[in-house]
């Protein structure tokens, strides 16, 4: 019975392949039901430090610019796109998703009948008029001119509760600056489209939000009797957040398949078994799981880039495995193969994780969470396959020592001539190659690297303009301890904003005074609103002469009354009514301190833009989104730099300690940074200016990097065991390649930079280290 | 009537200048242009600016272009497209046209327009609005002939020929 004592040893290894594959299910399944993947583009930028970048974090996905959404309706004929422009607008402010929706109409119901009274209050009439005799009669005159006009018919119904039309006023003035042509009721453009403005309730820049409001925008239209054969053309910052999300994850997904099954092909290639393959993969699926599950405990919500790079990041544990494969001589037992790997595993597990471990100390949440997901991800895929692979791997395995390719190969890299200088030349073509470089070295500005089509912009440039929509670059903020000091500060602005205008530095600015007057400015309007004895004596005196029918105007005369004892319409009581949402998006409360935010449209002259700010102390700011993102990135750059370098510390400390030599260390880490500097150099030379994805690739290329420079460094004197080395770092370099060579085939720049520095990064690391290794004698390569 | 104790009276001319533009020059009491042309009125008044909107807001006025243009082209099957039809002719030879609008969402502002004649001549155009308000066109010679303070009745009576 020879196979007895086998069988509890068969046993064991199903139970131990059960149990870890029972152990990944349900960590899938629990993470699958806790797991909250965010979109929102923020949390991947940094932190902001300085009052402007805390406000351009706000605004770059909640100020009032980067919420609107620019609507075009065409494809109907004049008639049909007016009616569809109303129904839209219709469904749309009855949806919570939609904050405002603008299309030109003017609604009198949007206006909630008890502010009526408030127009004398709100409209500017009474600051240079007051409401008596003289100008009654005058607007009475200009009413029956209206109503001998063709215009009657709109009027009539205004009439008697409205004789000075002060409604019509407020509706003009708080109508955008530059409005489009009006036709048939509602906006159009010059190329005959029915133009709407929509701004909606979520962030500008959360894709997935995005993508539901705009969704929500077409499903209404095509539900509209006629908006079937309409077509909708839609702009805006939160459609090209969707439109730049979209792209990256289509290209993204295609090449991530791609890469797969390249990836599967070249590990049955170098192996020859499809249970290794199979096996290989379990260690990196725990490593991810765990980091998944890590994520969703310490977090609320993981970002769904985090997922993304983290999965690349994790590329670096298919090495483990890898690893263990390639060294595993004939007939000798897994585990012991894997014991004698070990120290050298473990010395590279723990130095890629004080690499990411810089990740961490950005301080920027989305790489925060990075950095959790890959080391918890290093460390489990490390430790599986150290303590769970092992019985798990075939009993009897191919030494690929053996292969006879594999021979002539590691006899080739052996000749190669190894002068002590090679170091010293590449430090001098790093440095000559830096010097020569031209152009800027940092890529500052984030939007070059999600880059929409020209086309897009094209259309974008042309609604902004159709509709007098705000720039979304510039901001003018008001800054204030409460929101009436706001409003009162927005008001002694307004001449000063007038005179700019009237110099056609810009086009319009608009404040938040312009929606909402301060309470002063009500109550002093109050003041001179007559009473009703003052104003009934003053009607009498206006009609006189008049053919309107006595009593008609008792409704105006009500309003008056009413409108002299009511409470100044604050913000908040304001913000409950539709008209009120617009600038309720313009008040913002930021640490107990208030802030107007006024948009500008048309900038002709920045400077005198600026000029704005330097009267009012700090109480009024011209804020440049660009630059303040600019500036961001920079404080950004120089925190990653700063924790860099104490990584590069850190890691030469464990390094040093790992190998108890110094020497030993050098052989490590020299051409590990070497390749690192020479990576940067090629990029700079062929005119690639450097962002903040190009830092995240050399750190991921720096950690594979250092797998090689540890291996090929590990003098075993064995020369079957220099051939492992070669075959396993060979797979590890050509799997690198083919995943991040295929990213660097991608035409959107992010995906482009992390490809082309991390093949790169893997190129020159593998040659430097295998040329920088201490040579192996060449009297190893007789010995079998 | 609604919101005037006493009509208003304006004297001018109505042209049709062809297709569905007609104008409206008011010189009395003020000097007044309107001009409706591509379902779009565009008043101008003396001393002021331009003002213009969509005739879709004033169904009055949507009706009228339809009814003038219609009875002064002769085009009895847009006529009969947006109006039901009742004529009236009495043995001297006047006529009463009744246009009722058949769009109920103009109907509500519009009731009826009536247009009133003798032989070959139309004499009075009645619009009679659905608040109860009219307003009442003296056409041709006729227009000469509008009292300063007219009434219904005394309008009615210059109408037939009276």
């Amino acid at each position: 019975m020879p196979d007895r004592p086998r069988m509890p040893q068969r046993a064991r290894v199903a139970l131990l392949a059960a149990g870890w594959l029972l152990a990944l299910a349900l960590l899938g399944l629990w993470v699958a039901q806790r797991l909250h993947v965010g979109t929102d583009l923020r949390s991947f930028m940094p932190a902001p430090t300085t009052p402007d970048q805390r406000l351009l974090m706000e605004q770059v996905g909640e100020g009032p610019g980067s919420r609107l959404l620019l609507l075009a309706i065409s494809g109907k004929d004049e008639a049909t796109l007016a009616g569809l422009s109303r129904g839209l607008a219709a469904k749309l402010k009855s949806d919570p998703r939609y904050t405002q929706v603008l299309n030109g109409s003017f609604d009198l119901a949007a206006l909630d009948a008890r502010l009526l009274p408030y127009r004398y209050l709100l409209s500017p009439t009474l600051d240079t008029q007051p409401l008596d005799a003289r100008f009654l009669h005058d607007e009475l005159e200009q009413r029956l001119d209206d109503l001998s006009s063709p215009a009657a018919g709109l009027l009539k119904d205004l009439l008697p509760r409205d004789p000075t039309l002060e409604v019509l006023k407020l509706a003009q003035r708080w109508a955008p600056a530059r409005s489009p042509e009006v036709r048939e009721g509602v906006w159009f453009s010059p190329q005959g489209e029915a133009l709407l403005l929509v701004q909606t309730a979520a962030p500008g820049f959360d894709p997935d939000a995005q993508q539901a409001a705009i969704g929500g925008i077409e499903a209404a239209l095509r539900a509209l009797p006629g908006g079937h054969g309409a077509r909708l053309t839609v702009s805006g910052p939160g459609y090209f957040s969707v439109v730049a999300s979209a792209q990256t994850r289509h290209q993204a997904d295609w090449i991530g398949r791609v890469s797969t099954v390249g990836f599967i092909a070249l590990l049955l290639l170098a192996y020859r078994s499809v249970a290794s393959l199979l096996l290989a993969a379990l260690p990196v699926a725990s490593g991810a799981l765990a980091g998944i599950a890590a994520l969703t405990l310490a977090y609320p919500q993981v970002h769904g880039i985090t997922l993304a790079f983290g999965f690349t990041l994790l590329g670096v544990a298919q090495e483990y495995p890898i690893r263990v494969l390639s060294h595993r001589r004939a007939g000798e037992d897994a585990l012991a193969s894997v014991r004698d790997l070990w120290p050298l595993l473990l010395t590279a597990i723990a130095s890629a994780c004080i690499a990411y471990l810089a990740f961490y100390a950005s301080g920027v949440n989305g790489l925060k969470q990075l950095a959790v997901f890959t080391i918890v991800g290093l460390l489990a895929a490390g430790f599986s396959t150290r303590y769970l692979l092992p019985p798990l791997l075939p009993a009897r395995v191919r030494d690929v020592a053996a292969l006879p390719w594999l021979k002539r190969l590691r006899e080739a890299v052996d000749a190669l001539p190894r002068p002590r200088w090679i170091p010293w030349l590449v430090a001098v073509l790093i440095i000559g190659m830096l010097a020569l470089a031209r152009g800027p070295f940092w890529q500052n500005d984030l939007a070059a690297l999600t880059p929409l089509p020209t086309d897009l912009l094209q259309r974008d440039a042309r609604l902004r303009e159709a509709l007098g929509a705000p720039d979304v670059r510039y901001l003018v903020i008001l800054e204030a301890a409460t929101p009436e000091a706001v409003l009162a500060l927005s008001e002694r602005m307004q001449p000063k904003v007038d005179a700019l205008l009237a110099r056609h530095a810009v086009d319009a600015i608009e404040l938040p005074s312009r929606y909402l007057p301060s309470a002063a400015t009500q109550r002093a309007r109050q003041q001179k609103l007559p009473d009703r004895a003052a104003l009934e004596r003053a009607l009498a005196q206006a009609t006189e002469g008049l053919p309107f029918r006595s009593g008609l105007f008792a409704p105006f005369v009500a309003d008056v009354e009413t409108a002299r004892t009511l409470p100044p319409l604050t913000p908040q009581a304001f913000a409950a009514n539709p008209l009120g949402q617009r600038l309720a998006a313009m008040l913002v409360e930021r640490d107990g301190r208030w802030l107007g935010l006024g948009t500008v449209s048309g900038v002709h002259d920045p400077a005198a833009l600026a000029a704005l700010a330097q009267d009012d102390g700090n109480a009024v700011r011209v804020l440049d989104l660009k630059a303040a993102a600019e500036s961001l990135v920079v404080a950004y750059r120089t925190r990653i730099l700063q924790a860099l370098l104490a990584a590069a510390v850190l890691l030469v400390l464990t390094i040093g300690l790992a190998l108890r030599s110094l020497r030993r260390a050098w052989h490590v880490l020299a051409p590990m940074t070497l390749a690192t500097f020479l990576v940067l150099a090629v990029e700079r030379v062929a005119d690639v200016e450097v962002s903040l994805f190009h830092l995240v690739a050399l750190i991921l290329a720096g950690g594979l990097g250092l797998h090689y420079a540890l291996f090929f460094e590990r003098d075993t004197g064995d020369a079957a065991e220099q051939r492992r080395t070669l075959h396993a770092t060979l797979i590890c370099v050509l799997s690198a390649l083919l995943v991040f060579g295929m990213l660097a085939w991608a035409t959107i720049p992010v995906l482009r930079a992390i490809g082309l520095t991390v093949s790169l990064g893997v190129a020159f690391h593998f040659c430097l280290s295998i040329l920088m290794a201490p040579h192996a004698p060449a009297d190893h390569a007789a010995e079998e | 009537m609604q919101v005037l104790d006493r009509p208003l009276v304006v004297s001018g001319e109505l042209a049709w200048l062809g297709g569905d533009t007609l104008e409206r020059h008011v010189q009395k009491p003020h000097e007044e242009t309107a001009r409706i042309a591509q379902g779009k009125v565009s008043q101008q008044r003396e001393g002021k600016g331009e003002r213009s909107f969509s005739l879709e807001r004033a169904p009055q006025l949507k009706v009228l272009v339809d009814s003038f243009v219609a009875l002064l082209g002769g085009d009895a099957s847009r006529l009969r497209k947006a109006f039901a039809i009742a004529r009236r002719g009495d043995v001297h030879g006047a006529w009463s046209l009744t246009l009722t609008p058949r769009d109920l969402a103009v109907a509500r502002t519009v009731a009826s327009i009536r247009i009133d004649g003798e032989g070959r001549e139309a004499r009075c155009m009645w619009m009679q609005e659905a608040d109860g308000d009219v307003a009442v066109d003296l056409l041709g010679d006729l227009a000469a002939k509008m009292p300063a303070a007219p009434t219904r009745e005394a309008l009615a009576t210059l109408c037939k020929g009276g």
